[in-house]
């Protein structure tokens, strides 16, 4: 049963063509993939079916309608839920009243009676705050569900848009890059996340991302895009060893072995630090993230931090560079103090800052944006290396960076921070959002950084690649520095870091559900939040939650176990 | 949630009743101050609304205020209506003129959409209500003058009946505002939030765009409108000068000095513009070392730019708003002092 058709799908921005001539069919149930490189159109059909932009050809048909006409908030009504990639979260909202939103949206409520909190609203309002928290349970939020959206971290905020899509009760979801950021053991539990609510809500997904390990994980179809064409299509499996699509978007597989022998070799253990921060705490609000970070990075060495989302990494990382202001300890750069100095200033120093957001200007182009490096570093720069690192960036070198992908605007950020030949680079996330093929072809300009004295400290969702440039690592855990060594005896200490902290890529669907055990998405529960609970039960129920100081959900399905097992 | 709305109901009860006190036993001129404080005080709401929730930008409020005063005037002086009803038809027609006015915001934003509102009110200002076309609407040069007033059968017009105008008024207010407060917390006011905040999530989350933008515009004028059909019973007439451009600007200049997200702060703003130039004028005259100097309309002005520059770099959320966190903030000290302490994520 094809649930949605697109034909013949065409948009043009200026000379560039975003897409041509796409036609894809989606079937009922069906989780379909669709990847290809950074630019090739992929969020351009996102908006089209969500009906942000109106293409110049083509017709969409979903469930029988043409949606040609309708507006995003019809499109929603018939079903239709997206995330974004530029993460669009309600910031100044809570994370429940994010999901609220949609639900009260679409139940069509008036504003007067709820201005006047007239009864109506009033239980509209405890149903879908009720029906919040069980998705939150489920996507296990719960403790985030009283923080505004936008005090999350990036990683979180992902999993808080998944929640609000779904929240619109959807038949057909639409998810871009929502692995972005997150390591291995996350992406495998999203994964799951991802069957679970296929069999549960019986909701269709259309899917893109760079991690293949996700993509080869869940889809059941994938297309593959490459400068809005379609360049192939088939089974997951079929896809990986097309040549076509290894030559496009994957790339080669790189010699793995070549990084150990380098790494021993490279850091001058003797040299004094270049960047020493010394038992720092720091935090937002009435919120401390760290406490008692404390580590080391000498001139030339590539250095990694590990952790699950939320450990405290990118704060750390703002900490350092003066973006937000250390309550205690001390940050020393090239053997100055720079606790508390603003971030340019510490920026002059030589201390490049590529933060999660990327830090551009929307409104400038992107050589505009690569030429205000010469404003910074005091003479002229050339900005030609960019363009044959990036040679993707060569062609948009007239487009606004607000209007770039978001693979394109992660490379001008790279750009404009390997331009200024600093002596420390810090890059958060580095390949968020970057097709893999770029990606590997980023960890080889790390190396080339350490040939030529620049030092890098790396915040990356990719553990394995990440240490495998790295000289040494540290692990966060809940916003302080748990273990450090030197990047090969971690690797080999593999076990260490896969049981406690992270987990490392694992390998096989089957290992991956062995391995998620704890984290199995509830199926009773699932149920509890699709289906209507009489208003009596639901209220014992809270009740019965609130004596006992857990979540409702959580009582829910241990009743639901008793009914089963009797 | 109902023993929040009870502390709401109470607290602008007390308010209410603390405000209406304070101009009795003053002069005319203090008691007209108070009511031009609260039309004006109108007009902020009508931001708080517009700008704080929605997210859109006007400048062209004190238009709407105008229209609803000129409307409200022609009904009393040339159908000698009781005057409740000649609000209500200010409070439409500046609902009709939102509604319009709304229509460009649905493809505008920031800068284009407030030179669009900012042409709007200079064609209003110079053209229609000094325009011979519009007599029927604005009573030619001399404006409308309303003498004889009364409000559900109760004698209301100007010079006498001052306070009464003003306790019907802030009455009013008092009750907007408190709508106002709920809104921001239901439904409704998430819907506008979700606009404001990301009008791109909004829309394809199921919000109707177009429709909540114009009522958002729709309501916002209404406000302003309603304060403005006002004037003439507080003034006793109505004239081209109060609603002109300038006040406009004034409107998003005060609005943001305050704090534009909070209803209280509409009222704060509302007294500053109706007090401080007045009391200038009155008080800032005389000699100083044997100078004489005088301090004219126009320092207020200046002192609005100036104190508008140092709050944008001290108080980002308006006086207002930043006094609330100041609060806030003391409050979460205090009670980690008390032993609670924050699990971190
Ligand atoms: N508003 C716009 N104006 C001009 N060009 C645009 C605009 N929006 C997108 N583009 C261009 O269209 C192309 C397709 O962009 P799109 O965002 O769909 O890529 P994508 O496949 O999602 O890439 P990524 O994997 O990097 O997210 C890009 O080259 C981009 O620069
Ligand atoms: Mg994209």
């Amino acid at each position: 049963m094809t649930m949605l058709r697109v034909r013949d799908m065409t948009v043009r921005f200026g000379g560039i063509v975003a897409l041509d001539g796409i036609s894809l069919d989606l079937n009922r149930g069906e989780i379909l993939g669709l990847i290809g490189p950074n630019g090739a159109g992929k969020t351009t059909l996102f908006n089209c079916i969500s009906g942000v932009i109106h293409p110049d050809r083509g017709s969409i048909f979903f469930e029988g309608h043409s949606l040609v006409y309708a507006p995003p908030h019809v499109r929603a009504r018939f079903g239709i839920a997206r995330t974004f990639q530029n993460l669009q979260l309600w910031g100044s909202m809570t994370v429940e009243e994010n999901l609220v939103v949609p639900m009260d949206a679409l139940g069509r409520r008036n504003t007067f009676s709820d201005a006047l909190y007239l009864p109506f609203s009033t239980y509209a309002e405890r149903a879908s705050r009720e029906r919040a928290r069980a998705i939150l349970h489920v996507l296990e939020l719960d403790r985030h569900a009283r923080t505004l959206a936008a005090d999350l971290p990036a990683g979180i905020q992902r999993r808080v848009e998944i929640a609000r899509a779904l929240a619109m009760r959807p038949r057909l979801l639409l998810l871009d890059e929502p692995a972005a950021g997150l390591d291995a053991q996350e992406t495998a539990r999203l994964a799951e996340l991802l069957h679970a609510v296929r069999q549960r809500f019986h909701v269709s997904m259309l899917l893109v991302d760079h991690d293949m390990s996700l993509v080869l994980r869940v889809c059941d179809y994938v297309y593959v895009l490459d400068f809005g064409k379609l360049l192939a299509r088939g089974q997951p499996s079929a896809i990986r060893s097309d040549p076509k699509v290894i030559a496009a978007y994957l790339g080669e597989e790189s010699k793995q072995s070549t990084g150990e022998t380098t790494t021993v070799v490279a850091a001058p253990k003797q040299a004094a630090p270049l960047l020493e921060v010394k038992q720092v705490a720091a935090g937002y609000g009435g919120l401390e993230v760290i406490r008692d970070v404390s580590l080391q990075v000498r001139p030339g060495e590539v250095v990694a931090c590990i952790g699950a989302n939320g450990a405290g990494k990118t704060t750390t990382l703002r900490a350092i560079s003066g973006m937000i202001h250390p309550r205690r300890g001390r940050v020393m750069f090239a053997g100055i103090e720079v606790t508390g100095r603003t971030a340019e200033r510490i920026s002059k120093l030589g201390l490049i800052h590529i933060p999660e957001g990327r830090g551009l200007f929307p409104r400038l182009t992107v050589e505009d944006t690569l030429r205000l490096v010469s404003n910074t570093a005091g003479h002229e720069v050339d900005i030609t290396p960019a363009f044959q690192l990036f040679p993707k960036l060569r062609e948009r070198r007239r487009q606004l960076v607000g209007t770039l992908s978001g693979g394109e605007q992660q490379m001008v950020a790279m750009a404009r921070a390997i331009l200024s030949r600093p002596r420390l680079v810090m890059i958060d996330e580095m390949s968020q959002g970057l097709a893999p093929s770029v990606v590997r072809q980023l960890f080889e300009i790390i190396r080339v950084f350490r040939d030529e004295g620049i030092a890098v400290l790396l915040v990356e969702q990719f553990v394995e690649s990440a240490l495998d440039v790295a000289d040494r690592a540290y692990v966060f855990e809940h916003g302080s520095i748990v273990l450090s060594g030197a990047a090969v005896d971690l690797r080999s200490d593999r076990k260490l870091v896969a049981g406690s902290y992270l987990g490392t890529a694992v390998e096989t669907p089957a290992m991956a559900a062995a391995d998620g055990n704890g984290h199995r998405v509830d199926p009773a529960l699932m149920e509890i939040v699709s289906v209507r609970v009489p208003a009596k039960v639901k209220r014992a129920l809270e009740q019965r939650a609130e004596a006992e100081g857990r979540p409702t959900g959580a009582v829910a399905i241990e009743l639901l176990e008793k009914v089963d097992r009797q | 949630m109902t023993s929040r709305l009870m502390v709401r109901v109470l607290v602008t009860l007390v308010a209410f009743a603390v405000l209406a006190r304070i101009p009795v036993g003053f002069d005319v001129g203090f008691k007209f101050d108070s009511g031009l404080a609260v039309i004006w005080a109108f007009g902020l709401l009508s931001l708080v609304l517009l700008t704080g929730y929605v997210g859109q930008i006007s400048l062209c409020q004190a238009t709407f205020a105008g229209v609803g005063a000129y409307a409200a005037g022609m009904m009393t002086a040339t159908f000698h209506v009781d005057y409740i009803v000649a609000v209500a038809v200010g409070v439409a027609a500046a609902f009709a003129l939102g509604i319009i006015v709304g229509l460009p915001a649905l493809r505008l934003h920031g800068i284009t959409l407030a030179i669009v509102t900012l042409g709007i009110a200079l064609v209003f200002d110079r053209y229609v209500f000094q325009d011979h076309a519009f007599e029927w609407f604005t009573g030619g040069t001399g404006g409308w003058s309303v003498r004889e007033a009364s409000m559900f059968g109760l004698q209301m017009d100007s010079s006498k009946h001052l306070m009464a105008a003003y306790v019907v008024l802030l009455a009013l207010f008092c009750l907007v505002g408190l709508l106002m407060v709920n809104l921001h917390d239901s439904g409704a006011g998430r819907r506008f939030r979700a606009i404001r905040d990301s009008e791109l999530a909004a829309a394809t989350m199921g919000v109707d765009l177009i429709r909540y933008k114009l009522l958002a515009f729709g309501m916002s004028a209404a406000i302003a409108g309603l304060g403005g059909a006002f004037y003439p019973l507080v003034a006793g007439n109505v004239s081209p000068q109060p609603f002109w451009l300038f006040t406009s600007l004034q409107f998003a200049a005060i609005a943001v000095l305050m704090g534009v997200r909070y209803v209280p702060a509409a009222a704060l703003g509302g007294a500053f513009m109706a007090f401080v130039p007045d009391v200038l004028t009155r008080f800032g005259h005389g000699s100083l070392f044997g100078h004489q100097y005088e301090i004219s309309y126009d320092w207020f002005q200046i002192a609005v730019g100036v104190l508008l520059i140092v709050q944008l770099i001290a108080l980002p959320d308006g006086v207002w708003g930043d006094l609330r966190h100041r609060v806030g903030h003391a409050r979460s000290t205090v009670g980690a002092l008390g032993g609670r302490r924050v699990k971190v994520a």
